[in-house]
């Protein structure tokens, strides 16, 4: 075993242990029933993909301001690691809305900025998949992850104005039961350990990658223009 | 350089190479008739339901005219090679992508001059100062975003698919604030004022990021 082998072992005992937790230690919710239990990796899953997005962002504006090439990988990584971890949220957010809500999904604030979030990096993933790798692909996807970072708060608060449905926070409320609030709060550290491991991995993949990409091109020549019609 | 004169040299240059080809606005007017007529057969309407529906066209049709407008900007650019050869002056790329922007602005101006009638005609909306007023502002996000998005695609591959993608997601916060104000113009509810706001705040926001992004965007 390697050491990402060894840290990938890890995170997921760590996951299987959260597990555990969610399902024998935690209690059961007296009005919502064992689907309650959901909650737990819905709402972990959701603060790791804004870390991972906030990974992005920081590595985007460290990228424009001193083309940074360690700083893109992990830019790269976090919009790969965040995208799995938004789309956690949206279908367990999805699984527990139906008995709960009685539908999948609602026009919500919350909803729907997620939605947008996960549109967002999805479009930056493509972007670095479709632009030249180098220099140019490098900047491009970082104006796009910074912009994405912008626009999710606006999406949220602008139709927060107007409707909402998805329940507020309530670990600052302190609404929940001690037992409940250990087991989230175990689950949250343990899936922010999951996607700090798999951000980690993920950019040793980028660094390969672009290793094997100097040895293919030495010199990358990055150009614009489509060749020119021959008249 | 004044960057004044630049970006109003750019804009005369587009303005005066689509007034010579006569080549998107032609077909933006039709895409937009056809947009109402599509809308028109999507939805059962009559005399009662469409001006609950009319809102909802108009931002529809508006945002895709505009995608397809924001797609042409940098076309020729690209095909001569010219944006390369701007940018080799010592013209700033702000003033460059300023002048570029206006000239989206126009182009999109004559879209909802199309529009905004059109739909009068088709669907019995009131034709108000709000309406168009609300338009306006948030048109003026929308190119910023826009052309800044066709100057990203214009350098990636499949940029007819990427366009849309990029750009829709931060068209949101304009077509929300955008549709509350037309709909509350229009006589549904919604409260105009707090739209009008958010929509002059949206505009600010976004003209000055793009303006921050346009060097890294455009430079080689």
């Amino acid at each position: 075993m390697n050491r990402y082998e060894k840290w990938a072992a890890g995170a997921v005992a760590l996951m299987l242990v959260a597990g555990a937790a969610i399902f024998f230690y935690a209690p059961t919710d007296y009005l919502q029933g064992p689907v309650q239990r959901i909650f737990y990796l819905h709402v972990s899953s959701a603060i790791a993909a804004y870390g991972c997005f906030a990974v992005v962002l920081l590595g985007g504006l460290i990228y424009l301001r001193n083309e940074n090439a360690v700083a893109d990988r992990f830019a790269r990584a976090g919009a790969l690691v965040g995208v799995i971890f938004t789309t956690i949220t949206l279908v367990m957010g999805m699984l527990w809305a139906k008995p709960i809500w009685g539908t999948f999904w609602t026009w919500d604030a919350r909803l729907t900025s997620t939605l947008v979030l996960w549109i967002i990096y999805v479009g930056y993933l493509l972007v670095r998949r479709l632009a030249e790798p180098g220099r140019q692909a490098a900047r491009l996807a970082a104006v796009v992850g910074i912009f994405g970072f912008i626009d999710v708060p606006i999406v949220h608060f602008s139709v927060t104005w107007w409707r909402t449905q998805h329940p507020g926070p309530v670990i600052v409320n302190d609404a929940l039961p001690a037992a409940m609030l250990g087991t989230f709060l175990f689950t949250m550290a343990c899936t922010l350990v999951l996607a700090g491991v798999m951000v980690w991995i993920r950019y040793r993949i980028e660094t390969l990658q672009d290793e094997k990409l100097h040895l293919a091109e030495p010199v990358q020549v990055v150009t614009a223009r489509e060749p020119e019609p021959v008249p | 350089m004044n960057p004044v004169r630049v970006a109003f040299a750019v804009f005369r240059k587009d303005v005066r190479s689509e007034w010579r080809t006569r080549e998107i606005v032609p077909a933006l007017a039709q895409f937009i008739v056809l947009a109402l007529l599509i809308g028109n057969f999507g939805f059962v309407i009559d005399r009662t339901n469409a001006a609950n529906i009319a809102p909802g066209i108009l931002w529809l049709a508006l945002v895709f005219a505009g995608l397809v407008a924001f797609g042409r900007t940098f076309a020729a650019e690209r095909e001569q090679a010219s944006l390369d050869a701007m940018l080799m002056t010592p013209a700033s790329p702000v003033a460059i992508f300023a002048g570029k922007a206006l000239a989206a602005t126009a182009l999109l101006i004559v879209c909802e001059a199309v529009l905004l009638p059109a739909l009068a005609i088709f669907f019995g909306t009131p034709l108000s100062a709000d309406v168009v007023f609300a338009v306006l502002l948030a048109t003026i996000g929308m190119a910023a975003l826009g052309v800044m998005f066709a100057a990203i695609v214009a350098r990636v591959r499949a940029r007819e698919l990427m366009l849309p993608l990029l750009t829709l997601p931060l068209w949101i916060p304009f077509v929300i604030a955008g549709g509350t104000a037309v709909q509350s113009a229009m006589g549904l509810p919604g409260n105009y004022q707090e739209a009008i706001g958010l929509l002059i705040d949206f505009d600010i926001l976004f003209v000055v990021l793009t303006s921050l992004a346009a060097r890294f965007v455009l430079d080689e």
